[in-house]
């Protein structure tokens, strides 16, 4: 590690103003961030009438599971987690699969027109589905996919950010090992799936956590395509409620825990991998 | 990208010539149903009219007109222009000072870094949900604890000023740490010889810092600029559970503005894909100007 620094803190036993400033603002901030959701977690075990008291008290009475397992039973709670949990994996082994073998495409084969197409990529990194969602309404509408999971999995699959990745990735992989493969007498296919989708895991890694991500936690595509309430993902269920009084807040605190829960976890599990990926792939 | 001699690739086994088109196909078939035609029908749309959804008649550049005219686009346009100024230059002045902070060898650098992150991975309708909760005026955590030490208890959601801070407030407090982890990977990537040579020559941290430190960061943060602001302006998700677009549409931007338009009733497809247009046009031109502007500094 090289020594990289900004103010003088120098090798001295008494910390410098900078330090202590920085300290300051960073366990500030941390508090400011953390304070939330520390909140709301632990709110999500209150009861109704915890809830309203004022001044609140930090902690509640019991680490009761009521809520959890009263808003399990009174809405459909498991089915909005079943297509949560159905368009996340489902769409994400969709986007791996096309964009690793998009990324290939363009990373190891000399061919007419790609360039063209590796452009299409690199431009449509900056058409984001909120600025054109009416057009792509209207042609999931035609392909019959509104109201339907495929609607959810399939429109969004072909992410520019993954293409872009996976290829930056795969232009490292040494030509000379292809080409011993072909000689070989290995086929084209096989030696995407054989070896050069083994030599990729550090960027199938990035690329896997951030679908789970953008799946997981989308919002304005399900809420369009899924107009139907059995049809509703967590974020959709979720929003929904929020807006109708008729349901408890401690109801929809605990749905809003459970809804975190799993990206929380595979993120701390993770964590490095997300940080290194992201630091090292592409956005430099 | 240069091109590759044809002369080889016409000698190539048939296999590897059809592959590279197998392999992109998947992909880019999704592309074009759900991208790009639709990036190029969305401008067909907007010069339509529709009731409802249907009967679609042509009106030419009269939904641009309507725009332009209707007080609550212009107010969506006006919201949207405040929240993406802001939160570009926040984020950008935020993300760089703490990126430094912790590129610094302090106690707890790893720890900093996952809390920061941590907001990124959450659902956006959750943070406006909890965020919305804190914020509340009667019942919210904030006014209690600020009632507590005897000072005043706002409405925060319901001042359409206070209301368009608490939003940009929020959206920071999500999105930072997504955009500190750039900056240090951008500081990774300087090479620490300019900094013991300018320290030889008796140069201060602060010199340092003007000199050497903000000059080769640029590139990194015009990716953190352009980055941005592409979500500063189709921010949506959370200010929908946040504040609804309240009070009085003061936090209504442009991308509910358009949903409103295009699925609640009166349906008007022509005008919300007007809308996104002018969005798109807006977006595409602001990111176009940073990274030439980008260019242009780097060569000079």
């Amino acid at each position: 590690m090289s020594r990289r620094r900004w103010t003088s803190i120098g090798g001295s036993a008494v910390p410098s103003v900078g330090q202590v400033l920085t300290y300051a603002i960073l366990i500030g901030l941390s508090i400011v961030v953390l304070a939330p959701v520390v909140w709301a977690v632990l709110s999500s075990f209150k009861t109704q009438s915890e809830l309203a008291q004022r001044p609140p008290a930090p902690l509640p009475s019991s680490l009761a599971t009521a809520n959890y397992t009263e808003a399990l039973s009174s809405f459909d709670f498991g089915l909005y987690l079943q297509n949560s949990v159905i368009v996340t994996v489902g769409a994400t082994l969709l986007t791996v699969v096309v964009n690793t073998m998009c990324a290939y495409g363009l990373a190891k084969y000399n061919f007419r027109g790609r360039d063209v197409l590796f452009l299409i990529v690199l431009g449509t990194i900056m058409i984001p589905l909120q600025l054109i969602f009416i057009p792509v309404y209207q042609m999931a509408a035609q392909l019959g996919l509104v109201n339907s999971l495929w609607g959810l999995i399939i429109p969004p699959a072909a992410t520019p950010t993954g293409v872009f990745l996976l290829r930056q990735y795969m232009l490292g992989i040494p030509d000379d090992l292809i080409e011993a493969a072909r000689i070989d007498g290995a086929g084209e296919f096989r030696i995407f799936a054989r070896i050069v989708v083994p030599l990729c895991g550090a960027a199938l890694a990035v690329v896997t956590i951030f679908s789970v991500m953008w799946r997981w936690n989308d919002f304005l595509w399900p809420l369009i395509i899924s107009q139907d309430q059995a049809k509703y993902t967590l974020p959709v269920a979720l929003a929904q409620f929020n807006s109708q009084l008729s349901v408890p807040f401690n109801y929809i605190l605990a749905m809003s825990v459970v809804s975190m829960l799993p990206v929380v976890v595979i993120f701390l599990i993770l964590q490095r991998h997300i940080v290194r990926g992201i630091a090292n792939t592409g956005f430099k | 990208m240069s091109s590759t001699p044809s002369r080889r690739a016409r000698a190539k086994p048939w296999n590897q010539r059809l592959a590279p088109y197998l392999f992109v196909l998947p992909n880019m078939l999704i592309f074009g149903l759900f991208v790009v035609y639709p990036a190029i029908n969305n401008f067909n749309i907007s010069l339509y009219d529709s009731r409802n959804g249907r009967d679609f008649t042509f009106v030419g550049g009269a939904n641009y007109q309507e725009l332009f005219g209707s007080e609550a686009f212009c107010s969506a346009a006006r919201a949207t222009v405040v929240f993406a100024t802001c939160f570009v230059v926040l984020t950008t002045v935020l993300s760089v000072a703490l990126a430094l902070m912790l590129n610094q060898r302090i106690k707890g650098r790893a720890f900093f870094r996952t809390v920061f992150f941590l907001p990124v991975v959450l659902s956006p309708v959750v943070v406006g949900l909890i965020w919305g909760w804190i914020f509340d005026r009667g019942n919210g955590l904030l006014n209690t604890v600020l009632a507590r030490i005897g000072l005043g208890q706002p409405g925060w959601l319901v001042d359409g000023g206070l209301a368009t801070i608490v939003v940009i407030f929020v959206g920071l407090w999500m999105h930072i740490g997504f955009y500190i982890l750039i900056i240090l990977a951008g500081l990774q990537g300087i090479d620490p010889t300019y900094y013991e040579a300018a320290r030889m020559d008796g140069a201060t941290n602060w010199q340092q810092l003007r000199k050497i430190t903000l000059p080769l960061l640029r590139p990194t943060t015009m990716v953190v600029v352009i980055l941005s602001l592409i979500a500063g302006f189709q921010a949506f998700d959370y200010i929908w559970t946040l504040t609804g677009g309240g009070p009085i549409g003061a936090t209504t931007l442009m991308v509910q503005y358009i949903y409103e338009n295009a699925f609640q009733s009166p349906i008007r497809y022509g005008l919300a894909a007007a809308a996104s247009v002018v969005l798109f046009v807006t977006v595409f031109a602001l990111t176009l100007l940073n990274f030439l502007y980008g260019r242009r500094k780097e060569a000079t």
